[in-house]
């Protein structure tokens, strides 16, 4: 509980940090939030009614805490290009990345567990041979060209999948599979890793020696004490998934929170990409933070002891 | 009263009396083949364990005193070590030639065995009671309850304080004392007949390893297993052995009771060990040790292997390994023993 109690301080911390982060690093990126907004015809004096409306003349910090406020009041605004609700955005968007992030995040564990598991039982046999070479070949692999790649050979050539598109099944599955696929990578090797490394512990040994099936051991004892880095490592997971759907989302035209904040930053959309880049890393942190609470509740050893 | 005196008469006579056989190795030949090398690590071990003995294997890190146990317990790493000839017979039958399935059926039950280390040898994800009781049902017939019976009454037999208590602890939540009784209870609960133990208090406080002990001697003479005590130690030696047979180099070199071995070694390898133990009553002057070190099993010398490290090596010594000749129980692998002087 105290452990639990003291991440969760880390976790404001954090937020409160990457929120000051995110709202300097845009407004201390250059251009102009009335491009977005005002046609080119707009006069220079209208513009600077314009940021005047907006506060974006007063002091940086200033402006940092009043839309902090209007955050906390559950009312972040609405955007400069289409004047549409953040909260609606949000929410409509939002369902959009969770569809394809939760897609992905469950390929890498129900793909890359087993996968890692068989590498390690079979292994250096040609199943582990060929999925070892697989894996390096996955994380070797940039996604935005394994989108290009997928989108060439299934959609354009093979017809089989739509190379765009939102949000049935068949449109489901490309942007789902490049997202998932690093992370797929990286558990097959850490569970083939972590599973010969328990197979090779005094412990199971022990287990023989107590003339326990080979079978028995492997699926109770190996297991369990093999997923342990395992879940600890899903906060990281989560990380890339979300890094990565921003390029994935666009590639696809997945109509999720990455595309949208791509966007927003590409129009100077201030209250969009501010919003949304809270979003995310509220995203990465609260994943860790589950993470760690699966670590601690697979790990005895992090209980608090009876 | 004489009870005390009593009782070391009644077990000094009784360790002379014949027993019956329970563990015999026979010409056992164990090879390493690593990055290439490929040496043999055990030449020709010839060894018996009987019902109600304790019988110790004592040599330096190094001499093939564990793979033999581990052999005998058909757990060599797989793919490093193997078992190139000779047999194991536990109560006749061949250890060597039985299938993964019968083999598994013996051990706890039969033939059990204990590790050097109680820290890394529990499997820390589960209770003990949770690891104890899984491996009674895995050889007995018997409900949930009745198997937790078992594991707690192996806990009372090893010792473990609050015994029952103690059923959902975590390893980590154990010392290394307690861990390595809960060792002793996963080793006992089954009451197999014999029991080997690889140097089950090395990893373990001084006062801790002779309550170890101690356990293990009780549990040992009131279930009349037979024990092969793997151990570096000749004071644990003395303590609790009833037939000692040293090791050098993948071969047993001298094998005696206990006594006999103390008192009269004649192997310059044995009597280099014991002049080693330290005296508490010579206060002064260095430690006495063996010169040299053991021979590289990839290029074992010609002859006897202790040849390069002793004071009476003769040409012949050089030129052929000598045989383990029995006269009465010492049996002795030298062709120039000499009278052990103490220092």
């Amino acid at each position: 509980m105290k452990r639990s109690a003291s991440r969760l301080v880390y976790t404001i911390i954090v937020l409160f940090v990457s929120s000051v982060a995110v709202f300097y690093a845009i407004r201390l990126s250059g251009g102009d939030a009335t491009a977005a907004a005002l046609p080119g015809s707009a006069t220079e004096e209208f513009r600077e009614e314009f940021r005047d409306r907006l506060g974006l003349n007063e002091p940086i910090y200033q402006q940092y805490f009043t839309y902090m406020g209007r955050i906390l009041s559950g009312d972040p605004g609405n955007s400069l290009t289409n004047n549409k609700a953040l909260t609606d955005m949000l929410t409509e968007h939002g369902l959009n990345s969770l569809i394809l992030g939760g897609t992905a995040f469950a390929l890498v564990f129900l793909v890359g567990v087993p996968l890692g598991i068989l590498a390690s039982l079979r292994r250096n046999s040609w199943a582990d041979q060929g999925i070892m070479s697989l894996s390096t070949f996955a994380m070797a692999v940039p996604n935005f060209w394994l989108a290009l790649l997928a989108v060439w050979l299934f959609a354009s050539t093979l017809g089989w999948l739509p190379s765009a598109g939102c949000c049935g099944t068949k449109q489901l599955i490309l942007p789902a599979t490049v997202l998932a696929f690093e992370g797929i990578a990286l558990t097959v090797r850490m569970t083939r890793s972590s599973m010969i490394e328990s197979q090779n512990s005094d412990y199971v040994r022990t287990l023989r020696a107590g003339g326990l099936s080979e079978w028995r051991i492997t699926c109770k004892h190996v297991l369990r004490n093999a997923l342990i880095p395992i879940i600890s490592l899903a906060g990281l997971r989560i990380g890339q998934i979300v890094g990565y759907a921003l390029i994935v989302e666009t590639i696809f035209g997945w109509p999720g929170l990455g595309q949208v904040l791509v966007n927003a930053v590409l129009r100077r959309d201030y209250p969009v990409a501010q919003f949304f880049s809270l979003v995310l890393v509220a995203l990465v942190v609260l994943g860790n933070w589950l993470a760690d609470t699966g670590y601690t509740i697979a790990n005895p050893r992090l209980r608090k002891s009876a | 009263m004489n009870l005390t005196e009593e009782k070391t008469v009644s077990v000094n006579s009784d360790s002379y009396r014949p027993r019956q056989e329970l563990l015999q190795i026979k010409d056992l030949r164990i090879s390493i083949s690593s990055e290439g090398f490929n040496f043999e690590v055990v030449k020709g071990l010839s060894l018996s364990v009987n019902e109600n003995e304790i019988v110790c294997l004592v040599g330096e890190s190094g001499c093939g005193k564990s793979m033999t146990a581990l052999s005998v317990m058909g757990l060599l790493p797989r793919g490093i070590a193997e078992v190139t000839d000779g047999a194991i017979n536990l109560e006749g039958k061949n250890l060597l030639g039985l299938s993964g399935r019968e083999l598994r059926s013996l051990r706890a039950d039969s033939i059990s065995m204990i590790f050097q280390d109680p820290i890394t040898s529990l499997d820390p994800v589960f209770t003990i009671g949770s690891v104890l009781e899984e491996i009674v049902r895995a050889h007995r017939d018997v409900s949930r309850s009745e198997a937790k019976e078992i594991a707690v009454q192996a806990l009372v037999e090893a010792e473990l304080p609050d015994a029952a208590k103690r059923m959902d602890s975590y390893p980590h939540q154990l010392s290394g004392g307690m861990r390595q009784r809960v060792m002793i209870a996963l080793a006992i609960a089954l009451d197999p007949k014999v029991l080997i133990a690889d140097e089950p208090t090395t990893a373990l406080d001084v006062t801790v390893q002779a309550q170890i002990l101690e356990n293990l001697r009780d549990r040992q003479r009131e279930r009349e297993m037979g024990m092969l005590l793997i151990t570096h130690d000749l004071a644990v030696v003395a303590s609790v052995a009833d037939r000692v047979a040293v090791m050098y180099a993948g071969e047993i070199v001298e094998e005696a009771p206990v006594d006999e071995l103390f008192e009269d070694p004649q192997h310059p390898y044995t009597q280099g060990l014991i002049r080693a133990l330290p005296d508490i009553s010579a206060s002064r002057g260095s430690l006495h040790s063996i010169p040299g070190r053991v021979p590289p099993p990839q290029v074992p010398p010609p002859g006897c292997q202790f040849t390069p490290r002793c004071d009476y090596a003769k040409d012949a010594c050089w030129e052929e390994l000598p045989i383990l000749s029995a006269k009465g129980t010492h049996s002795l692998r030298c062709i120039n023993p000499q009278q052990f002087k103490a220092l």
